[in-house]
C-alpha cells in the first residue's frame, strides 16, 4: 500500500544559500541525501575565449570579474603569468604593495566567507559584522585603485600608480581594531554550542580524497596538508614574508572554520609587515608600449583566497593576444568534492558544506 | 452592581473579544516594528528608518538636511512605522498565487487553521485579576457593568490553550502538504515531526504550576504561581521557566528552533507557495503564537499581572475607578511589560544564536527537554508536598 520513494529536489538555482546559481540536484531518503550532484553553468560567458581576443592588457578586467569576492587575487595571477610570459621583472615596492593588497583581499574574500556560512547556519548577526570590516577593506581599495569590487588593481609590469597619501593611517587604524573584530566573530562562533553541533563533524573530506579530487586552499588545508602556495612556490613578496600556514587534522567544516580565521589573523600579519618593510622605489617595470608575445606557454599559480588559482597561457608570434588562456579556478575544482561531502549526511549539512566550499559562482562559471 | 442579563453578558464578551483582537492587531505590528529595530541595533545597522515616501514635506526636508550632515535623523527613526500599514497594505493587495496543482480547500484552509488557532488562545488568558474596568453609564445596552480581565476564565483554561495551540499545528503541516511542492511538504513534515515533540517537553513543563497551583484556571494558576512565591515563581520553577521558554522557541518556529521554514536550507518552508494575506496570516499567526508563549510564560513564571513592582502593590488600587481605568489598570500594564520583555528576547537570541539541525532538534527535545521535564515536574511535586 505504501512505497518508498525517494524524493529528488532541486537545491537552486534560485535558492538563497547556494551562493548565487548554483544548482545541486538531490536525491533524498527522508531528510538524508543519498545522491548529490552539482550542475554548473548559469553563470557563464565565455571569460577565457573571451581573453584570447584581447590583448594582454585588457585581460585583467575580465579576471575581475571571474571571483569577483576576490578580484584582487585574480589579478595578481594575471599579471604575475604574463610578466612569467614576457619575462618581465617587477620592482621590490610593487611587489610589496601587491603583496599587501592581496592580503587584503583575502581578508575581505574570508569575511564574505564567514558572514554567509554563519548565515547559512542560522547566525544572522555575523553576517553584518563581517561586513563590516569588509567594508573598511574595500575602502582602502577604493583608495588604491578607484574602485571597490572589480579592482583591476595592477598593471602587467607592476602598478598604474604608487599608495596613495593617507593611505598607510587606514591600513594601520584596520590593523589596529582588527584582531578585536575577529574576536567578536569568534564570541558569537567558536565556543557556540550549536555552531560546533552544526559543524563539528559534518562535510568531512579526508586528505586522501582531497588530493584526489585536486582540492585546494583551506579546504585542503583543514585537512591537515600543509599546502600553501605562498610558502610552497613563493610569488609577490611572500618569500621575505614570516607567517605560519594554518591547518587543522580533523577535515570538518568546524576545521575548515577555524583554519580561515586563522588565515585571517596571518594576513593581519603579513600586511603588518609589508607596511613595515615597505622599500622605496619605482612601482613599474619599463615596458614596450604594445606587447607582442613570442611562441611560449606559461603556467602560473597563485594562492587565491578560494585555493590554487591557476593561469595557463599560450603565446603566439607576433600576437598582441593569448592564443589559448585557460583557468584552473580553484572553485570549480573544490565544487567536486560537494558530492564526496554531502552524500549520506542530512540536507542541512549539504548547506553547511556548500558554505564551507566557499564558491563563488562567477569564477566556477567563467 | 447589577447582575447582567445573559444577552447583555454576550454583549460584554464581545466587547472583550474585540479588545483582544486590537490588542494583538496593535502588538503584531508592533512586534515586527521592534524586531526590525532590534534586531538592526543588534547588528550594528539601524532598521528599518523609512517608508517610501519619506521625503516629502518639511520632515522630510529635515531628514535630508540631517542625512547631508552626517546624522541620522531624529524623526526617521520611527519613521519605519508607517512602513507596517505599507506592509499590511501590501499583503492585501498582493495577487493571490494558488499552485495549480495544490488541493485548493486545505491550501485556503491552512492559513485560517493557523490563525484562528492562534488567536482563539486568548479567549483562556485573564489579563488582570477581576474587573478591568466598567463600563459608563451612558453606555448603551449594557452601561454601568463590569468587564473583567479575561475573556472566559474557564476552569480547565490551561487545557484549552494547550490543546487549541496544538491544532495550530495542522495549519502548517497541512499547508506543507496541500502546496503540493517539494519544500513545503519538507517544511510540514518537520514542523509535524518537530513541533509533536516539542508539545510533549512543553505540557510537562506547564504540568509543574498546575501541581503547584492545583487549578487548571488560568487566574487561580497565576495568581497562586505569583503570591506567596519565593520571587514569583521563578525560584521553585526557574528549570520550568527555562524549559517552557526554549518549548515555546521551538512551538513557535523561531531560532534556533525555525526548522519548518528554514530560510537557507528549504527556501521559506511551509509556506514558500503562499502569497498576499494568506501568507500573511501565517506571519500573523506566528507573532500572535509568540505572544502567547510570552503571555502564559510571564503569567506562570513571572507573577503575571497579579504583584506590582517596585512596593506599588499597596499603594496603587487595583481597581481604579471610573474614567481613569480607561488608561489602563496597572496590573494590566505590567503584565504588557513582562510579555513585551519577553517578545525581546526572542528577538535577542534570534540575533544571536545559529540554528539546530534537524536531527539535533530532535535529540535535543527528546534526550534532554522531556527528562528535565520530568525532574522538574517531580521537583514541583516535592515542594508541593512539603513546602506549600
Amino acid at each position: 500500500m505504501f512505497k518508498n520513494e525517494e524524493m529528488e529536489i532541486n537545491l537552486g538555482p534560485q535558492h538563497p544559500s547556494t551562493h548565487g546559481v548554483l544548482r545541486v540536484k538531490l536525491r533524498l531518503d527522508g531528510e538524508t541525501v543519498t545522491h548529490c550532484r552539482p550542475m554548473i553553468g548559469y553563470l557563464h560567458r565565455g571569460v577565457e575565449k573571451i581573453c584570447e581576443n584581447q590583448s594582454f592588457f585588457q585581460g585583467q578586467v575580465w579576471t575581475d570579474r571571474m571571483d569577483y569576492c576576490s578580484a584582487v587575487a585574480n589579478n595578481l595571477g594575471w599579471a604575475e603569468a604574463n610578466e612569467k610570459l614576457f619575462g618581465i621583472t617587477v620592482p621590490r615596492r610593487a611587489q610589496y604593495i601587491r603583496t599587501l593588497l592581496n592580503e587584503f583581499n583575502r581578508i575581505a574574500s574570508h569575511l564574505i566567507w564567514l558572514g554567509t556560512h554563519a548565515m547559512d547556519i542560522g547566525a544572522l548577526t555575523v553576517f553584518l559584522y563581517a561586513f563590516r570590516e569588509r567594508e573598511d577593506v574595500l575602502d582602502i581599495n577604493e583608495a588604491f585603485c578607484g574602485s571597490r569590487l572589480t579592482t583591476t588593481a595592477f598593471r602587467i609590469g607592476g602598478l598604474r600608480e604608487d599608495l596613495p597619501p593617507g593611505f598607510e593611517k587606514m591600513v594601520r587604524k584596520f590593523l589596529a581594531k582588527f584582531s578585536d573584530c575577529l574576536e567578536e566573530y569568534e564570541n558569537l562562533l567558536t565556543e557556540n554550542r550549536i555552531w560546533k553541533k552544526r559543524t563539528i563533524g559534518v562535510a568531512r573530506l579526508s586528505a586522501e580524497d582531497a588530493i584526489a579530487l585536486g582540492v585546494t586552499g583551506p579546504m585542503l588545508r583543514a585537512a591537515g596538508v600543509a599546502y600553501d602556495i605562498r610558502k610552497a612556490f613563493p610569488y609577490a613578496a611572500y618569500a621575505e614574508m614570516d607567517f605560519e600556514i594554518p591547518t587543522r587534522p580533523e577535515a570538518d567544516t568546524y576545521a575548515r572554520y577555524q583554519v580561515r580565521m586563522a588565515e585571517m589573523r596571518q594576513s593581519a600579519r603579513i600586511i603588518q609587515q609589508c607596511m613595515d618593510g615597505m622599500p622605496e622605489g619605482p612601482v613599474m617595470a619599463k615596458l614596450p608600449k604594445i606587447l607582442r608575445s613570442e611562441v611560449n606557454e606559461v603556467y602560473h599559480a597563485t594562492e587565491s583566497p578560494k585555493g590554487e588559482i591557476g593561469y595557463y597561457l599560450v603565446g603566439e608570434k607576433g600576437s598582441l593576444n593569448p592564443y589559448r588562456f585557460h583557468v584552473r579556478a580553484p572553485g570549480f575544482i573544490n565544487l567536486q568534492s560537494l558530492p564526496k561531502m554531502a552524500e549520506g549526511g542530512l540536507i542541512a549539512d549539504v548547506v553547511a558544506a556548500i558554505g564551507s566550499l566557499d564558491i563563488v559562482l562567477g569564477e566556477i562559471d567563467r | 452592581m447589577p447582575t447582567p442579563t445573559l444577552i447583555q453578558s454576550l454583549v460584554i464578551t464581545l466587547i472583550q473579544c474585540l479588545l483582544v483582537v486590537i490588542f494583538v492587531f496593535v502588538v503584531v505590528p508592533l512586534t515586527v516594528f521592534a524586531e526590525r529595530k532590534v534586531l538592526g541595533h543588534l547588528q550594528q545597522r539601524l532598521g528599518s528608518t523609512r517608508v517610501a515616501s519619506g521625503h516629502v514635506g518639511f520632515s522630510g526636508w529635515m531628514n535630508r538636511r540631517m542625512w547631508k550632515m552626517g546624522r541620522v535623523p531624529v524623526l526617521s527613526y520611527w519613521r519605519g512605522i508607517p512602513g507596517l500599514v505599507g506592509d499590511v497594505l501590501k499583503l492585501i493587495l498582493k495577487e493571490d498565487i494558488m499552485p495549480t496543482k495544490a488541493d485548493k480547500f486545505v491550501f485556503f484552509l491552512a492559513p485560517s487553521i493557523s490563525m484562528v488557532a492562534a488567536i482563539v488562545v486568548f479567549a483562556a488568558i485573564s489579563f488582570v485579576p477581576g474587573t478591568f474596568f466598567t463600563l459608563p453609564t451612558w453606555f448603551p445596552f449594557v452601561g454601568g457593568l463590569p468587564v473583567s480581565g479575561g475573556i472566559a476564565d474557564i476552569n480547565v483554561g490551561l487545557l484549552w490553550i494547550l490543546g487549541v495551540a496544538t491544532v495550530g499545528i495542522y495549519g502548517i503541516v497541512l499547508a506543507g502538504w496541500s502546496s503540493n511542492s517539494k519544500y513545503p511538504l519538507l517544511g510540514g513534515l518537520r514542523s509535524a515531526a518537530q513541533m509533536v515533540s516539542y508539545e510533549v517537553p512543553l505540557t510537562l513543563s506547564l504540568l509543574a504550576p498546575v501541581v503547584l497551583s492545583a487549578s487548571l484556571n488560568f487566574s487561580e494558576m497565576s495568581s497562586r504561581m505569583a503570591i506567596g512565591m519565593p520571587f514569583w515563581a521563578l525560584v521553585p520553577q526557574v528549570i520550568g521557566f527555562l524549559l517552557y521558554l526554549t518549548c515555546g522557541f521551538a512551538e513557535t518556529n523561531r531560532l534556533p528552533f525555525d526548522m519548518p521554514e528554514a530560510e537557507n536550507e528549504l527556501v521559506a518552508g511551509f509556506h514558500t507557495e503562499y502569497s498576499g494575506m494568506k501568507f500573511g496570516l501565517f506571519y500573523l499567526a506566528e507573532y500572535i503564537n509568540m505572544t502567547v508563549v510570552s503571555a502564559l510564560a510571564s503569567a506562570f513564571f513571572l507573577g503575571g499581572p497579579w504583584l506590582l513592582p517596585f512596593g506599588l502593590q499597596g499603594l496603587l488600587n487595583p481597581y481604579l475607578p471610573g474614567f481613569l481605568s480607561w488608561f489602563g489598570a496597572p496590573h494590566a500594564i505590567f503584565f504588557v511589560a513582562k510579555i513585551i520583555f519577553l517578545l525581546f528576547t526572542y528577538i535577542w537570541v534570534r540575533g544571536t544564536i545559529p540554528r539546530y539541525r534537524y536531527d539535533q532538534i530532535m535529540a535535543v527535545g527528546w534526550k534532554y527537554l522531556i527528562p528535565l521535564a520530568l525532574v522538574n515536574l517531580l521537583l514541583a511535586a516535592v515542594i508541593r508536598c512539603f513546602a506549600v
